[in-house]
């Protein structure tokens, strides 16, 4: 009778459908099914056909349609009417139409230009990683130079991404989980949480270990990637480099182990250097010379047959006495004793001397290996690093001695080894596009082949006084950068002679209040700007600073081209496909919503700047004849995709052919997965460059009153501790920092009920995370509230998690907790804002890369008279 | 430690060119003279150029690099600060296209361009995080 009942009443199913698209819950973007039923996304999984999760998705990504269901998402825009603005001001929203609120931003906008556009500051989330050409298109057509990125900025690989580029030729480093036997992992979780390629390397990650590859994991806590790892080592926050240099010593001077043809053909290790540190240089090419073992003389680099460069010994060239760079990296690591990185570390002496030898003897030097039908050099040991480790003052030297373990032993970019994210790419079959391969540049150093903007890793810019807000023209290892938010960024400024000062703030999804550092310095800042838009999904804290709010399309109702270029970024590394997603709308918008990229086109058409977006979008996305886009035709962005898609897969896939198909792959060559031994580019491992061009900063800015401390500056990498290293103040005795919860992107999914209920379910992600033995000795108990308080009187308050699974001398927070809008009800109150207690001025970021220490000293005191229920 | 990677691959067969030129090469131009060359310039430095459109004319020898001296020469060294690095190169959040092709060596002759007629300039954003 029921039976008969439902299937009387049922309205018969008009559509059933899967529509290929992609992910936009975190940058891995992987490559999904929307399952849609009568225009209702019913469920959201894999896309098999992809090689982008292959199938697979992660918790957040099937979660994904809680968050487009979200009854608080934005529908219509908004304009503030409290003139005020504050953390705790509200803003007393008032609804406005679209012509309402793009007739006084376009009058915002076209005053500013004509008055200076670098006072725009334009500001985007990576989380959505389609964003950016739009985004970039439209600030260079604009013509200001200040673009920001928080929270993937200051908080993901600042400092990881541009030694990647270095070294790699690539974005970030990877285990070769296909072949490798042996990985260290320094802070990092590729393979085990979000982030780039993120289901793809959960997979090719869990085959390795069930294949029998060994794991090690380095890291102040046993959380995602250590508690599927062969082995956990806990070591002192910030303190990555000690190890690794300790590491680096064993293997060099205490088992001779190297590869010494790797370092004679594919690194600087043979250049000479003199008593100044820098290259000796031959008089009239001045190339570097290196020692050729056969006559017995100095020559330039591309002279001498690789087998025929000397690495060690003492030479007197010119009267000059110099040495091999491996020379002098022999005999700057012996200060790197087993005992000494104890000490800093807190690894143990004969931990540190086992790891070194294990890694040397799994490296299996000199071996080769047969790749379909291919030939190559066999290293199947990786060491990787990301966030973790470079999240520090020291950031530079903490991930380039990680990296020198893969060069140490010739595991760079060879079957086994560790791998950047596609280097190398020969482009598709028929029509040759997208092709990148590294090159040789000055002083035959490695310049990448295709990176995410135009700051390149190597060569360095020429350090000049700043013409953009984020100083990064005087800083130029630097990337993302604290200055525009920072509590010295007015001083920074005036004291580098900045001409402007930022007015506009254009934003698209940023939470700037969570997502870069204390919120009272972040305020101070958005404050201080004389008109804000933001292009947002919800209500977000940063949303009290904002003048009119657009209610931004979500992932499941808009269109992309690129949801996964550039390769280096997010498609897996290794062998596989090459794979072109995009991303589809397979819902209308809500409301009034409008996607993003369509509003800018309008926006650039009523400013009066269509030709130069044209342009920009020309030169970002490399289109050629005949799909430039012309003069200042109103182009919609379906009309971009179209011809960005045609460009690169020929006339006949276009958008069209895409929205069917969902993607275009292409098998890879082992050619260009394992590219180092056919490309003739040398990598550094003795940054000769560094030194000049700290020299040439301290010469700009000591004139000015600012001391440059050069010792970040030298060749060779050091332990240099952070600010908490040095804290001596009395009571404060845990290291802070934070993890990122795999099953939540920065603060963005914090809404997300499914996501939520995940969180509650684990004891750890709203709690901070104590050693249970420290706990014990300081009388604190499981689930005890308490205050944390940084040593400049910063407090957030917490519940404790007692676990042996962390550093005793750490103190572990999920990151990006602790929302308090009331735009996210669900978010809200969970958890512990732990980016509270990080100040923000030049003394709390690396000297050299800028890139923000993450980690603080801290004490922990009990909450006391607090109800029981507060903080949960 | 025996093993030579120079001989584990075999790199003529790898399909490997380090530096490959998406630049088409014309062949027709050669001797024409002289080349009537219509340059545009986008974003910033059409803001702070007195000019964005600039016509010139020039013999078929001259390069990209002697088109950016004489617009320099018209613009100021404000406009070449922008453009050229300390060293002379173009800065590479330059970009710059002649008849639509992306040109970065600036020795580039205009007569070995399919279209040199139309040269476009443009700064992009330098840094990016993530």
């Amino acid at each position: 009778m029921n039976l008969f009942r439902s299937q009387q009443f049922k309205q018969p199913v008009q559509e059933d459908t899967y529509v290929p698209s992609t992910c936009s819950l975190c940058y891995g973007t992987c490559s999904i099914l929307a399952h849609r039923v009568d225009g209702v996304v019913v469920k959201i999984e894999g896309n098999p056909d992809s090689a982008i999760g292959k199938g697979r998705l992660c918790g957040k990504g099937v979660s994904g349609i809680m968050t487009h269901y979200d009854p608080h998402r934005l529908r219509y825009p908004m304009r503030r009417t409290n003139p005020k603005k504050g953390l705790n001001e509200d803003p007393g929203w008032k609804r406005i139409s679209w012509k309402e609120a793009l007739d006084e931003i376009v009058d915002v906008l076209r005053k500013l230009r004509a008055d200076d556009p670098r006072k725009l500051v334009v500001q985007r989330t990576t989380t959505v990683t389609a964003s950016r050409v739009p985004f970039h298109a439209f600030a260079s057509a604009f013509g200001t130079p200040n673009f920001s990125v928080s929270g993937g900025g200051q908080h993901c690989g600042n400092g990881a991404h541009l030694i990647s580029g270095i070294m790699h030729a690539s974005w970030s480093i990877v285990p070769d989980f296909e072949y490798c036997n042996y990985a260290i992992f320094f802070g990092a979780s590729k393979g085990h949480s979000a982030g780039h390629a993120s289901c793809s390397n959960m997979a090719k990650a869990a085959d390795a270990r069930v294949r029998g590859m060994k794991m090690v994991v380095v890291d102040p806590m046993s959380n995602f990637a250590s508690a599927k790892a062969t082995e956990w080592v806990p070591l002192r926050v910030g303190t990555d480099a000690a190890l690794a240099l300790g590491m680096c010593n064993v293997m060099v001077n205490e088992l001779g182990v190297y590869d010494g043809p790797y370092l004679q053909a594919k690194t600087n290790a043979p250049y000479l250097i003199g008593p100044d540190k820098l290259y000796v240089r031959h008089a009239e090419s001045k190339k570097p010379l290196v020692w050729d073992g056969r006559t017995n003389t100095a020559r330039p680099y591309d002279e001498v047959p690789a087998a025929d460069a000397v690495l060690e010994g003492e030479f007197a060239v010119d009267g000059v006495l110099c040495r091999p760079a491996f020379d002098r990296l022999r005999l700057h690591l012996r200060k790197f004793t087993p005992a000494w990185a104890e000490e800093n570390s807190g690894v143990p002496a004969a931990t540190v001397r086992r790891l070194a030898q294990e890694f040397a003897d799994e490296a299996r030097i000199g071996s080769t290996i047969v790749v379909e039908g291919v030939t190559l050099p066999y290293r199947p040991v990786a060491a990787i690093a990301f966030r973790g480790a470079q999240g520090h003052k020291n950031s530079v030297y903490n991930f380039y001695a990680i990296d020198l373990l893969n060069h140490l032993v010739g595991a760079a970019d060879v079957v086994g080894g560790c791998l950047g994210f596609n280097p190398t790419s020969h482009g598709h079959p028929e029509t040759g596009k997208v092709r990148y391969i590294p090159s040789a540049g000055p002083d035959g150093l490695m310049v990448v082949g295709c990176w995410m903007g135009y700051h390149y890793p190597y060569p360095p810019s020429e350090p000049r006084l700043p013409k953009n807000l984020g100083l990064q023209d005087l800083f130029v290892m630097g990337m993302t950068s604290p200055f525009l938010d920072s509590t010295d960024r007015e001083a920074m400024w005036e004291k580098f002679e900045v001409p402007y000062r930022p007015e506009v703030m254009l934003n698209f999804g940023s939470n700037l209040l969570m997502s870069i550092a204390n919120k009272d310095a972040v305020a101070a800042s958005l404050a201080k700007y004389k008109f804000i838009i933001s292009f947002d999904v919800f209500l977000t804290e940063t949303s009290n600073f904002v003048d009119i709010i657009l209610p931004d399309c979500d992932y499941l109702q808009s269109l992309d081209a690129r949801s996964n270029f550039p390769f280096i970024f997010s498609l897996p590394g290794g062998l596989g496909e090459w794979c072109w997603p995009i991303r589809q709308p397979t819902l209308p918008p809500d409301g009034e919503q409008r996607q993003f990229a369509e509003v800018l086109l309008e926006l650039a058409d009523r400013v009066g700047i269509r030709a130069d977006l044209n342009a920009a979008y020309n030169a970002w996305l490399d289109l050629q004849p005949p799909y430039r886009l012309v003069g200042d035709q109103n182009y919609s962005y379906q009309q971009i995709c179209d011809a960005e898609l045609k460009n690169n897969f020929g006339s006949e896939r276009g958008l069209d052919w895409f929205k069917e198909n969902g993607l275009i792959k292409w098998k890879k060559k082992p050619e260009e997965v394992y590219w180092r031994p056919f490309v003739d580019v040398r990598v550094p491992i003795y940054w000769e460059f560094l030194k000049p061009i700290g020299e040439k900063i301290a010469a700009i800015a000591e004139p000015r009153g600012f001391k440059i401390p050069l010792e970040y500056y030298e060749p060779l990498p050091d332990f240099l501790p952070c600010r908490s290293h040095c804290c001596e103040k009395e009571g404060f005795d845990f290291y802070g920092f934070y993890y990122r919860d795999s099953v939540h992107t920065n603060s963005f999914t914090m809404e997300n009920p499914w996501l939520d209920e995940v969180a509650q379910l684990d004891p750890f992600s709203y709690a901070i995370a104590m050693n249970r033995s420290e706990a014990t000795k300081r009388g604190f108990n499981d689930g005890q509230l308490v205050f944390v308080e940084s040593e400049s009187g910063r407090k957030v308050k917490g519940r404790l998690k007692l676990t042996e699974g962390i550093h005793p001398e750490g103190l572990g927070f999920a990151a990006m907790c602790g929302h308090w809008t009331d735009g996210q009800p669900i978010a809200k109150g969970k958890g512990v804002f732990y980016n509270d207690l990080l100040d923000l001025d030049w003394e709390h970021v690396s000297p050299i890369n800028i890139n923000l220490d993450l980690c603080v000293k801290v004490r922990v005191m009990p909450a006391e008279n607090v109800p029981s229920d507060v903080g949960r | 430690m025996s093993v030579r990677w120079d001989a584990v691959v075999d790199r003529a067969a790898a399909d490997i060119c380090e530096t490959p030129s998406p630049l088409p090469r014309s062949v027709s131009r050669q001797n024409a003279g002289r080349i009537e060359v219509h340059l545009q310039l986008f974003g910033a430095l059409a803001w702070m150029s007195a000019e964005r459109f600039i016509r010139l004319e020039l013999a078929t020898t001259a390069t990209i690099a002697d088109v950016l001296a004489i617009v320099g020469e018209r613009l100021g060294d404000g406009f070449l600060a922008q453009v050229l690095d300390e060293s002379g190169s173009k800065r590479r959040h330059c970009r710059l296209f002649v008849g639509g092709y992306p040109v970065e060596d600036l020795q580039t002759p205009l007569s070995a361009t399919i279209d040199p007629s139309d040269i476009d300039i443009i700064l992009l954003i330098a840094p990016e995080g993530g």
